[in-house]
Protein backbone atom coordinates (compact mmCIF):
# COMPACT_ATOMS: atom_id res chain seq x y z
CA UNK A 1 0.00 0.00 0.00
CA UNK A 2 0.96 3.52 -0.58
CA UNK A 3 2.13 5.46 2.20
CA UNK A 4 0.69 8.89 3.11
CA UNK A 5 2.90 11.31 1.68
CA UNK A 6 0.85 14.29 2.35
CA UNK A 7 0.84 14.76 6.38
CA UNK A 8 3.21 13.48 9.09
CA UNK A 9 1.87 10.31 9.82
CA UNK A 10 2.77 8.59 13.75
CA UNK A 11 4.74 5.48 13.52
CA UNK A 12 2.29 2.35 11.83
CA UNK A 13 1.12 0.77 14.82
CA UNK A 14 3.76 2.13 17.90
CA UNK A 15 2.14 4.85 19.72
CA UNK A 16 -0.87 3.74 21.02
CA UNK A 17 -1.02 4.85 24.68
CA UNK A 18 -0.81 2.29 26.90
CA UNK A 19 -4.87 2.07 28.87
CA UNK A 20 -4.98 0.63 32.30
CA UNK A 21 -7.59 -1.44 34.17
CA UNK A 22 -8.25 -1.57 37.56
CA UNK A 23 -9.26 -4.59 39.62
CA UNK A 24 -11.49 -2.10 41.27
CA UNK A 25 -13.58 -1.91 37.84
CA UNK A 26 -15.10 -4.68 37.43
CA UNK A 27 -17.24 -3.83 34.71
CA UNK A 28 -13.98 -3.05 32.71
CA UNK A 29 -12.63 -6.43 32.97
CA UNK A 30 -15.96 -8.33 32.21
CA UNK A 31 -17.08 -8.87 28.83
CA UNK A 32 -20.11 -6.74 28.61
CA UNK A 33 -23.31 -9.27 28.24
CA UNK A 34 -25.96 -8.54 25.19
CA UNK A 35 -28.64 -7.15 27.80
CA UNK A 36 -31.44 -7.47 24.73
CA UNK A 37 -33.19 -10.05 23.35
CA UNK A 38 -31.59 -12.58 20.41
CA UNK A 39 -34.13 -11.32 17.88
CA UNK A 40 -33.89 -7.66 19.32
CA UNK A 41 -31.99 -4.90 17.24
CA UNK A 42 -30.76 -1.78 18.87
CA UNK A 43 -31.94 1.36 19.16
CA UNK A 44 -31.36 3.60 16.03
CA UNK A 45 -31.70 7.36 15.46
CA UNK A 46 -32.21 8.13 11.76
CA UNK A 47 -32.29 11.61 10.50
CA UNK A 48 -32.32 12.81 6.73
CA UNK A 49 -31.16 15.88 5.46
CA UNK A 50 -28.56 17.13 7.52
CA UNK A 51 -25.61 18.85 5.25
CA UNK A 52 -27.32 21.58 3.44
CA UNK A 53 -24.57 21.42 0.77
CA UNK A 54 -24.95 17.85 -0.08
CA UNK A 55 -28.26 17.47 -2.26
CA UNK A 56 -28.70 14.38 0.41
CA UNK A 57 -27.27 13.62 3.60
CA UNK A 58 -28.61 11.10 6.68
CA UNK A 59 -26.77 10.75 10.03
CA UNK A 60 -27.54 7.33 11.87
CA UNK A 61 -26.37 6.74 15.38
CA UNK A 62 -26.54 3.52 17.44
CA UNK A 63 -26.74 4.60 21.02
CA UNK A 64 -24.64 2.04 23.61
CA UNK A 65 -26.74 -0.65 25.11
CA UNK A 66 -26.55 0.64 28.31
CA UNK A 67 -24.87 3.76 29.94
CA UNK A 68 -21.36 3.38 30.93
CA UNK A 69 -20.57 2.90 34.31
CA UNK A 70 -19.34 5.57 36.56
CA UNK A 71 -16.29 4.10 36.87
CA UNK A 72 -14.40 6.96 36.04
CA UNK A 73 -12.09 5.20 33.39
CA UNK A 74 -12.04 7.34 30.30
CA UNK A 75 -12.48 3.64 28.51
CA UNK A 76 -16.07 2.81 27.08
CA UNK A 77 -17.16 -0.78 27.48
CA UNK A 78 -19.27 -0.92 24.81
CA UNK A 79 -18.80 1.19 21.45
CA UNK A 80 -21.67 2.94 20.11
CA UNK A 81 -22.14 3.60 15.95
CA UNK A 82 -22.42 6.95 14.51
CA UNK A 83 -22.52 6.87 10.44
CA UNK A 84 -22.79 10.67 8.31
CA UNK A 85 -23.88 10.05 4.80
CA UNK A 86 -23.76 12.87 2.31
CA UNK A 87 -25.14 12.24 -1.38
CA UNK A 88 -23.65 14.32 -4.07
CA UNK A 89 -25.51 14.43 -7.46
CA UNK A 90 -26.79 13.78 -9.92
CA UNK A 91 -24.20 15.84 -11.14
CA UNK A 92 -22.49 16.62 -14.68
CA UNK A 93 -19.40 13.69 -15.19
CA UNK A 94 -15.77 15.18 -15.26
CA UNK A 95 -14.85 16.36 -18.97
CA UNK A 96 -12.44 13.32 -19.74
CA UNK A 97 -15.63 11.00 -19.14
CA UNK A 98 -17.29 9.06 -21.33
CA UNK A 99 -20.93 9.25 -22.76
CA UNK A 100 -23.00 7.03 -20.30
CA UNK A 101 -26.76 6.87 -20.95
CA UNK A 102 -26.89 5.73 -16.94
CA UNK A 103 -26.42 6.76 -14.01
CA UNK A 104 -22.70 6.61 -12.84
CA UNK A 105 -22.70 5.60 -9.18
CA UNK A 106 -19.28 5.90 -7.16
CA UNK A 107 -19.63 5.27 -3.12
CA UNK A 108 -16.31 5.61 -0.45
CA UNK A 109 -16.31 4.93 2.48
CA UNK A 110 -13.99 6.23 5.36
CA UNK A 111 -13.74 5.66 8.99
CA UNK A 112 -12.31 8.69 11.01
CA UNK A 113 -8.94 8.31 12.27
CA UNK A 114 -10.73 8.21 15.86
CA UNK A 115 -13.79 5.88 14.68
CA UNK A 116 -12.49 2.75 16.69
CA UNK A 117 -10.13 2.15 19.26
CA UNK A 118 -7.24 1.16 16.77
CA UNK A 119 -6.57 4.27 15.01
CA UNK A 120 -7.11 4.89 11.65
CA UNK A 121 -5.04 6.50 8.67
CA UNK A 122 -6.33 9.42 6.41
CA UNK A 123 -6.08 7.46 3.54
CA UNK A 124 -9.14 4.91 2.77
CA UNK A 125 -7.18 1.54 3.38
CA UNK A 126 -8.18 -2.00 1.82
CA UNK A 127 -11.05 -2.91 4.44
CA UNK A 128 -12.88 0.48 3.61
CA UNK A 129 -12.41 0.19 -0.01
CA UNK A 130 -14.01 -2.87 0.46
CA UNK A 131 -16.78 -1.76 2.41
CA UNK A 132 -17.51 0.73 -0.89
CA UNK A 133 -17.72 -2.14 -3.23
CA UNK A 134 -20.16 -3.87 -1.15
CA UNK A 135 -22.27 -0.61 -0.63
CA UNK A 136 -22.64 0.44 -4.45
CA UNK A 137 -23.44 -3.54 -5.22
CA UNK A 138 -25.92 -2.99 -2.42
CA UNK A 139 -27.35 0.61 -3.81
CA UNK A 140 -26.69 -0.03 -7.78
CA UNK A 141 -29.77 -2.84 -7.53
CA UNK A 142 -32.29 -0.11 -6.13
CA UNK A 143 -31.20 2.99 -8.32
CA UNK A 144 -33.09 3.82 -11.48
CA UNK A 145 -30.28 4.98 -13.27
CA UNK A 146 -31.29 5.15 -16.91
CA UNK A 147 -33.32 8.06 -15.32
CA UNK A 148 -29.96 9.98 -15.36
CA UNK A 149 -28.05 10.04 -18.38
CA UNK A 150 -24.64 12.03 -18.33
CA UNK A 151 -24.57 12.16 -15.06
CA UNK A 152 -22.78 10.66 -12.12
CA UNK A 153 -23.51 10.42 -8.02
CA UNK A 154 -21.12 10.32 -5.57
CA UNK A 155 -22.13 8.64 -2.09
CA UNK A 156 -19.55 9.43 0.38
CA UNK A 157 -19.84 7.87 3.61
CA UNK A 158 -18.15 8.93 7.28
CA UNK A 159 -17.95 6.78 9.69
CA UNK A 160 -17.57 9.05 13.23
CA UNK A 161 -17.78 5.88 15.20
CA UNK A 162 -17.24 2.30 14.19
CA UNK A 163 -17.92 -0.58 15.93
CA UNK A 164 -15.95 -2.60 17.59
CA UNK A 165 -14.29 -5.91 16.09
CA UNK A 166 -14.20 -7.62 19.50
CA UNK A 167 -13.90 -6.96 23.16
CA UNK A 168 -10.97 -5.15 24.14
CA UNK A 169 -10.14 -7.45 26.93
CA UNK A 170 -8.93 -10.17 24.28
CA UNK A 171 -6.39 -8.29 22.91
CA UNK A 172 -6.38 -6.79 19.09
CA UNK A 173 -5.18 -10.04 17.44
CA UNK A 174 -8.51 -11.46 18.34
CA UNK A 175 -10.59 -9.29 16.11
CA UNK A 176 -12.40 -11.09 13.35
CA UNK A 177 -13.39 -8.21 11.16
CA UNK A 178 -16.83 -8.61 12.81
CA UNK A 179 -17.39 -5.14 13.29
CA UNK A 180 -17.56 -3.97 9.55
CA UNK A 181 -20.48 -6.42 9.01
CA UNK A 182 -22.85 -4.25 11.50
CA UNK A 183 -20.53 -1.16 9.61
CA UNK A 184 -21.89 -1.97 6.24
CA UNK A 185 -25.49 -3.26 7.05
CA UNK A 186 -25.72 0.08 8.88
CA UNK A 187 -23.84 2.03 5.90
CA UNK A 188 -26.46 0.89 3.81
CA UNK A 189 -29.79 2.27 5.92
CA UNK A 190 -27.90 5.56 5.46
CA UNK A 191 -26.97 5.48 2.12
CA UNK A 192 -30.59 4.64 1.49
CA UNK A 193 -31.84 7.43 3.64
CA UNK A 194 -29.74 10.23 1.62
CA UNK A 195 -30.63 8.69 -1.43
CA UNK A 196 -34.08 9.11 -1.14
CA UNK A 197 -33.44 12.84 0.45
CA UNK A 198 -31.36 14.07 -2.84
CA UNK A 199 -34.54 12.69 -4.48
CA UNK A 200 -32.89 10.18 -7.09
CA UNK A 201 -34.66 7.14 -8.38
CA UNK A 202 -35.13 4.50 -6.66
CA UNK A 203 -36.70 1.38 -6.86
CA UNK A 204 -37.36 0.76 -3.19
CA UNK A 205 -36.06 1.58 0.23
CA UNK A 206 -32.81 -0.73 0.40
CA UNK A 207 -32.16 -1.44 4.32
CA UNK A 208 -29.11 -3.47 5.96
CA UNK A 209 -29.53 -6.34 8.39
CA UNK A 210 -27.07 -8.19 10.17
CA UNK A 211 -26.76 -11.61 12.03
CA UNK A 212 -24.37 -13.79 13.56
CA UNK A 213 -23.90 -17.11 14.58
CA UNK A 214 -22.53 -17.13 18.47
CA UNK A 215 -21.16 -19.49 21.00
CA UNK A 216 -23.52 -19.52 23.62
CA UNK A 217 -23.76 -18.74 27.38
CA UNK A 218 -20.07 -20.61 28.45
CA UNK A 219 -19.23 -21.11 25.47
CA UNK A 220 -22.31 -24.30 24.93
CA UNK A 221 -24.01 -24.59 21.66
CA UNK A 222 -25.01 -21.60 19.15
CA UNK A 223 -26.97 -19.66 18.85
CA UNK A 224 -27.91 -16.95 16.06
CA UNK A 225 -28.33 -13.36 16.99
CA UNK A 226 -30.09 -10.31 15.27
CA UNK A 227 -28.09 -7.36 15.10
CA UNK A 228 -24.71 -8.52 17.17
CA UNK A 229 -22.16 -6.34 19.07
CA UNK A 230 -19.34 -7.95 18.51
CA UNK A 231 -17.98 -7.11 21.90
CA UNK A 232 -20.65 -8.69 23.49
CA UNK A 233 -20.86 -11.89 21.59
CA UNK A 234 -17.95 -14.69 20.28
CA UNK A 235 -18.98 -14.90 16.53
CA UNK A 236 -18.48 -17.59 14.39
CA UNK A 237 -20.42 -16.44 11.75
CA UNK A 238 -21.98 -13.55 10.17
CA UNK A 239 -24.16 -12.42 8.10
CA UNK A 240 -25.12 -8.94 6.20
CA UNK A 241 -27.84 -8.44 3.59
CA UNK A 242 -29.06 -5.33 1.97
CA UNK A 243 -32.55 -6.25 1.11
CA UNK A 244 -35.77 -4.52 -0.28
CA UNK A 245 -38.85 -5.50 1.45
CA UNK A 246 -41.94 -4.40 -1.06
CA UNK A 247 -40.20 -6.38 -3.81
CA UNK A 248 -38.45 -8.73 -1.76
CA UNK A 249 -35.55 -8.84 -3.49
CA UNK A 250 -31.71 -8.55 -2.02
CA UNK A 251 -29.02 -6.63 -3.48
CA UNK A 252 -25.95 -7.93 -1.56
CA UNK A 253 -25.05 -10.63 0.77
CA UNK A 254 -22.13 -10.29 2.82
CA UNK A 255 -21.75 -13.70 4.60
CA UNK A 256 -18.02 -14.61 7.22
CA UNK A 257 -17.23 -17.08 8.88
CA UNK A 258 -17.94 -21.26 9.01
CA UNK A 259 -21.59 -21.31 9.43
CA UNK A 260 -22.30 -25.24 8.52
CA UNK A 261 -25.64 -26.06 8.33
CA UNK A 262 -27.54 -22.80 9.96
CA UNK A 263 -26.26 -20.98 6.59
CA UNK A 264 -30.00 -20.16 5.26
CA UNK A 265 -31.43 -19.76 9.29
CA UNK A 266 -28.41 -16.68 9.33
CA UNK A 267 -29.72 -15.38 5.57
CA UNK A 268 -33.38 -15.14 6.75
CA UNK A 269 -32.17 -13.81 10.31
CA UNK A 270 -30.39 -11.19 8.60
CA UNK A 271 -33.14 -10.20 6.45
CA UNK A 272 -35.56 -10.27 9.59
CA UNK A 273 -33.25 -7.75 11.40
CA UNK A 274 -33.24 -5.92 7.51
CA UNK A 275 -37.00 -5.22 8.07
CA UNK A 276 -36.46 -4.19 11.52
CA UNK A 277 -34.17 -1.20 10.27
CA UNK A 278 -36.51 -0.17 7.64
CA UNK A 279 -39.13 0.82 9.94
CA UNK A 280 -36.67 3.48 10.93
CA UNK A 281 -35.75 4.13 7.74
CA UNK A 282 -39.59 5.28 6.32
CA UNK A 283 -39.74 6.89 9.35
CA UNK A 284 -36.94 8.99 8.98
CA UNK A 285 -38.20 8.98 5.11
CA UNK A 286 -41.54 10.57 6.01
CA UNK A 287 -39.88 13.02 8.83
CA UNK A 288 -37.32 14.52 6.25
CA UNK A 289 -40.31 15.00 3.80
CA UNK A 290 -42.26 16.83 6.56
CA UNK A 291 -39.66 19.16 7.46
CA UNK A 292 -38.79 19.69 3.43
CA UNK A 293 -42.75 20.65 3.13
CA UNK A 294 -42.83 23.30 6.31
CA UNK A 295 -40.34 25.55 4.67
CA UNK A 296 -42.34 25.45 1.36
CA UNK A 297 -44.61 27.95 2.21
CA UNK A 298 -41.96 30.49 3.49
CA UNK A 299 -41.32 31.09 0.01
CA UNK A 300 -44.65 31.91 -0.44
CA UNK A 301 -45.55 29.05 -2.93
CA UNK A 302 -47.29 26.12 -0.74
CA UNK A 303 -48.27 24.28 -3.53
CA UNK A 304 -48.92 24.95 -7.89
CA UNK A 305 -45.58 23.10 -8.54
CA UNK A 306 -42.16 23.19 -8.14
CA UNK A 307 -40.58 26.06 -6.11
CA UNK A 308 -42.59 28.34 -7.75
CA UNK A 309 -41.68 30.86 -4.98
CA UNK A 310 -38.28 31.34 -6.35
CA UNK A 311 -39.31 32.64 -9.14
CA UNK A 312 -37.47 35.29 -10.98
CA UNK A 313 -38.35 37.54 -13.55
CA UNK A 314 -35.68 37.33 -16.46
CA UNK A 315 -37.80 38.63 -19.09
CA UNK A 316 -35.25 41.36 -19.73
CA UNK B 1 -55.24 16.62 -5.19
CA UNK B 2 -54.05 13.84 -2.72
CA UNK B 3 -51.88 14.68 -0.34
CA UNK B 4 -50.86 10.87 0.68
CA UNK B 5 -46.98 10.61 0.91
CA UNK B 6 -45.68 8.11 -1.22
CA UNK B 7 -42.15 6.23 -0.12
CA UNK B 8 -39.87 4.50 -3.38
CA UNK B 9 -41.31 1.16 -3.57
CA UNK B 10 -44.47 1.95 -2.46
CA UNK B 11 -47.28 0.39 -4.53
CA UNK B 12 -49.45 2.64 -6.72
CA UNK B 13 -52.29 0.48 -7.75
CA UNK B 14 -52.36 -2.26 -10.76
CA UNK B 15 -51.26 -0.05 -14.43
CA UNK B 16 -54.72 -1.21 -15.63
CA UNK B 17 -56.70 1.13 -13.53
CA UNK B 18 -53.94 3.37 -13.44
CA UNK B 19 -51.75 5.21 -16.01
CA UNK B 20 -47.66 5.94 -15.42
CA UNK B 21 -46.29 9.39 -14.98
CA UNK B 22 -43.45 11.07 -13.85
CA UNK B 23 -41.35 9.39 -11.57
CA UNK B 24 -43.24 6.29 -11.00
CA UNK B 25 -41.73 2.65 -12.25
CA UNK B 26 -43.46 -0.46 -13.07
CA UNK B 27 -43.20 -3.84 -12.16
CA UNK B 28 -44.72 -7.01 -13.05
CA UNK B 29 -48.87 -5.85 -13.21
CA UNK B 30 -48.51 -2.79 -11.00
CA UNK B 31 -47.00 0.59 -10.75
CA UNK B 32 -44.63 1.88 -8.37
CA UNK B 33 -43.79 5.03 -6.89
CA UNK B 34 -40.03 5.98 -7.24
CA UNK B 35 -38.94 9.13 -4.81
CA UNK B 36 -40.43 9.93 -1.87
CA UNK B 37 -42.90 12.44 -2.52
CA UNK B 38 -46.80 14.01 -2.29
CA UNK B 39 -49.07 11.42 -4.85
CA UNK B 40 -50.76 13.53 -7.62
CA UNK B 41 -53.66 11.94 -9.38
CA UNK B 42 -54.78 14.06 -12.91
CA UNK B 43 -57.93 12.67 -14.33
CA UNK B 44 -57.27 11.14 -17.57
CA UNK B 45 -59.07 13.60 -20.13
CA UNK B 46 -59.03 11.20 -23.41
CA UNK B 47 -62.10 8.85 -23.73
CA UNK B 48 -59.83 6.14 -24.80
CA UNK B 49 -58.04 5.44 -21.92
CA UNK B 50 -60.07 6.44 -18.85
CA UNK B 51 -57.22 5.57 -16.50
CA UNK B 52 -55.88 8.53 -14.28
CA UNK B 53 -52.25 9.33 -14.60
CA UNK B 54 -50.32 9.16 -11.42
CA UNK B 55 -47.17 11.29 -10.57
CA UNK B 56 -45.12 12.53 -8.06
CA UNK B 57 -44.05 15.90 -8.44
CA UNK B 58 -40.23 16.27 -6.91
CA UNK B 59 -40.03 18.48 -4.12
CA UNK B 60 -36.49 19.87 -4.94
CA UNK B 61 -37.95 20.58 -8.60
CA UNK B 62 -35.83 18.78 -11.60
CA UNK B 63 -32.80 17.74 -11.11
CA UNK B 64 -31.50 17.44 -14.34
CA UNK B 65 -32.79 19.17 -17.86
CA UNK B 66 -34.36 16.61 -20.52
CA UNK B 67 -35.56 16.96 -23.93
CA UNK B 68 -37.76 19.67 -24.87
CA UNK B 69 -36.42 21.23 -21.20
CA UNK B 70 -36.91 25.08 -21.34
CA UNK B 71 -33.25 26.31 -19.56
CA UNK B 72 -32.00 29.42 -18.36
CA UNK B 73 -27.94 29.59 -18.83
CA UNK B 74 -24.77 32.30 -19.35
CA UNK B 75 -22.87 32.13 -22.79
CA UNK B 76 -19.36 31.23 -22.33
CA UNK B 77 -17.82 30.87 -24.60
CA UNK B 78 -18.20 31.81 -28.46
CA UNK B 79 -16.54 30.69 -31.91
CA UNK B 80 -18.08 31.33 -35.66
CA UNK B 81 -20.12 27.42 -35.26
CA UNK B 82 -21.48 27.79 -32.30
CA UNK B 83 -21.30 29.01 -28.64
CA UNK B 84 -21.27 27.17 -25.20
CA UNK B 85 -23.05 27.81 -22.27
CA UNK B 86 -23.56 26.74 -19.09
CA UNK B 87 -26.77 26.12 -18.07
CA UNK B 88 -27.52 27.51 -14.31
CA UNK B 89 -31.23 26.66 -14.03
CA UNK B 90 -34.49 24.86 -15.54
CA UNK B 91 -38.06 25.71 -16.63
CA UNK B 92 -38.62 29.66 -18.68
CA UNK B 93 -38.10 31.75 -15.48
CA UNK B 94 -35.49 29.25 -13.86
CA UNK B 95 -37.72 28.17 -11.43
CA UNK B 96 -35.65 25.14 -9.87
CA UNK B 97 -31.46 26.05 -9.52
CA UNK B 98 -29.12 23.31 -10.44
CA UNK B 99 -26.66 22.59 -7.78
CA UNK B 100 -23.70 22.88 -10.63
CA UNK B 101 -23.75 24.24 -13.92
CA UNK B 102 -24.14 21.41 -16.85
CA UNK B 103 -22.18 22.16 -20.30
CA UNK B 104 -24.33 22.85 -23.43
CA UNK B 105 -23.45 24.67 -27.17
CA UNK B 106 -26.11 26.29 -29.56
CA UNK B 107 -25.14 25.36 -32.91
CA UNK B 108 -24.91 28.44 -35.51
CA UNK B 109 -28.00 26.35 -37.48
CA UNK B 110 -29.79 26.29 -34.14
CA UNK B 111 -29.84 30.11 -33.48
CA UNK B 112 -33.04 31.34 -35.43
CA UNK B 113 -35.54 29.75 -37.06
CA UNK B 114 -35.72 31.63 -40.27
CA UNK B 115 -32.71 32.76 -42.88
CA UNK B 116 -30.68 30.24 -40.53
CA UNK B 117 -27.72 30.23 -43.33
CA UNK B 118 -27.41 33.83 -43.00
CA UNK B 119 -26.83 33.67 -38.76
CA UNK B 120 -23.70 34.70 -37.73
CA UNK B 121 -22.85 33.86 -33.67
CA UNK B 122 -20.97 36.77 -33.19
CA UNK B 123 -24.20 39.03 -34.02
CA UNK B 124 -26.23 36.66 -32.17
CA UNK B 125 -24.35 36.01 -28.74
CA UNK B 126 -21.75 37.73 -26.75
CA UNK B 127 -20.37 35.93 -23.85
CA UNK B 128 -21.85 36.74 -20.42
CA UNK B 129 -25.59 36.76 -21.69
CA UNK B 130 -28.57 35.10 -20.18
CA UNK B 131 -30.10 32.94 -22.65
CA UNK B 132 -33.31 31.08 -22.34
CA UNK B 133 -33.41 28.11 -24.70
CA UNK B 134 -34.75 24.39 -25.14
CA UNK B 135 -32.97 21.31 -25.29
CA UNK B 136 -32.97 19.55 -28.53
CA UNK B 137 -30.32 17.03 -28.06
CA UNK B 138 -28.97 15.02 -24.61
CA UNK B 139 -25.82 15.89 -26.83
CA UNK B 140 -22.48 14.36 -26.65
CA UNK B 141 -20.42 13.31 -23.82
CA UNK B 142 -19.97 16.98 -22.79
CA UNK B 143 -22.60 19.29 -23.66
CA UNK B 144 -26.58 19.63 -24.22
CA UNK B 145 -27.56 20.82 -27.40
CA UNK B 146 -29.99 23.84 -26.91
CA UNK B 147 -32.29 25.89 -29.56
CA UNK B 148 -32.93 29.41 -29.72
CA UNK B 149 -35.19 29.05 -32.88
CA UNK B 150 -38.13 30.36 -31.55
CA UNK B 151 -39.60 34.11 -30.35
CA UNK B 152 -39.33 33.71 -26.73
CA UNK B 153 -35.91 32.11 -26.75
CA UNK B 154 -33.10 33.87 -26.60
CA UNK B 155 -31.02 36.74 -24.68
CA UNK B 156 -33.34 37.71 -22.22
CA UNK B 157 -30.33 39.95 -19.90
CA UNK B 158 -27.53 41.70 -21.87
CA UNK B 159 -24.42 43.63 -21.24
CA UNK B 160 -22.68 46.01 -23.71
CA UNK B 161 -19.57 46.17 -24.22
CA UNK B 162 -19.26 48.95 -22.04
CA UNK B 163 -20.70 47.11 -19.14
CA UNK B 164 -23.49 48.28 -18.39
CA UNK B 165 -27.19 46.65 -18.87
CA UNK B 166 -28.72 46.63 -22.05
CA UNK B 167 -32.43 47.03 -23.03
CA UNK B 168 -33.77 45.25 -25.83
CA UNK B 169 -35.40 47.14 -28.80
CA UNK B 170 -36.37 44.57 -31.56
CA UNK B 171 -35.95 40.95 -32.37
CA UNK B 172 -32.75 41.63 -33.09
CA UNK B 173 -30.70 44.05 -31.16
CA UNK B 174 -30.10 45.27 -27.75
CA UNK B 175 -29.34 48.99 -27.02
CA UNK B 176 -27.09 50.77 -24.40
CA UNK B 177 -29.46 53.26 -22.23
CA UNK B 178 -26.17 54.90 -21.50
CA UNK B 179 -24.21 55.41 -24.88
CA UNK B 180 -27.05 54.45 -27.22
CA UNK B 181 -24.79 51.98 -29.10
CA UNK B 182 -26.26 49.28 -30.37
CA UNK B 183 -25.84 45.29 -30.42
CA UNK B 184 -26.72 42.65 -31.77
CA UNK B 185 -28.13 39.97 -29.99
CA UNK B 186 -30.95 36.59 -30.38
CA UNK B 187 -33.26 39.10 -28.06
CA UNK B 188 -35.98 36.80 -26.39
CA UNK B 189 -39.41 37.79 -27.04
CA UNK B 190 -40.57 39.13 -23.40
CA UNK B 191 -42.79 36.71 -21.98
Amino acid sequence: MQADRRRINAPAGGTAPPTFTFADHPDLLRRPTRTRKPDEHRKIFLRTGIVPSASGSAYYEVPPAKPAPSTGSLVPTSSSLKITCTVHGPRPLPRNAAFSPNLLLSTHVKFAPFATRQRRGYVRDASERDLGVHLETALRGVIIGDRWPKSGCEVVITVLEGEEDGWFGEGREKGGGWGMMSVLAECITVASAALVDAGIDCVDLVSGGTAALVKGEGGEGEAVVLDPAPAEHEVTAACVVAYLQSRDEITEMWMKGDAGDSTEGLMDQAVRAAVMSRTVLVEAVKEGLKVGGDVQPVNGAPKGGEGKGKDVDMTG
Amino acid sequence: MASTIALPGQLLGPTKSNTIGPVTHISGPNLYASIAGPLVSTPSTSKSSPAATISIPRPSGALLPELATTVIGKITRTNPRQASLSILALGPNGASVLREPLPALIRQQDIRATEIDKVKVAESFRVGDVVRAVVISLGDERAYYLTTARNELGVVMAWSEGGNVMVPVSWREFVDEGTGVREGRKVAKPV
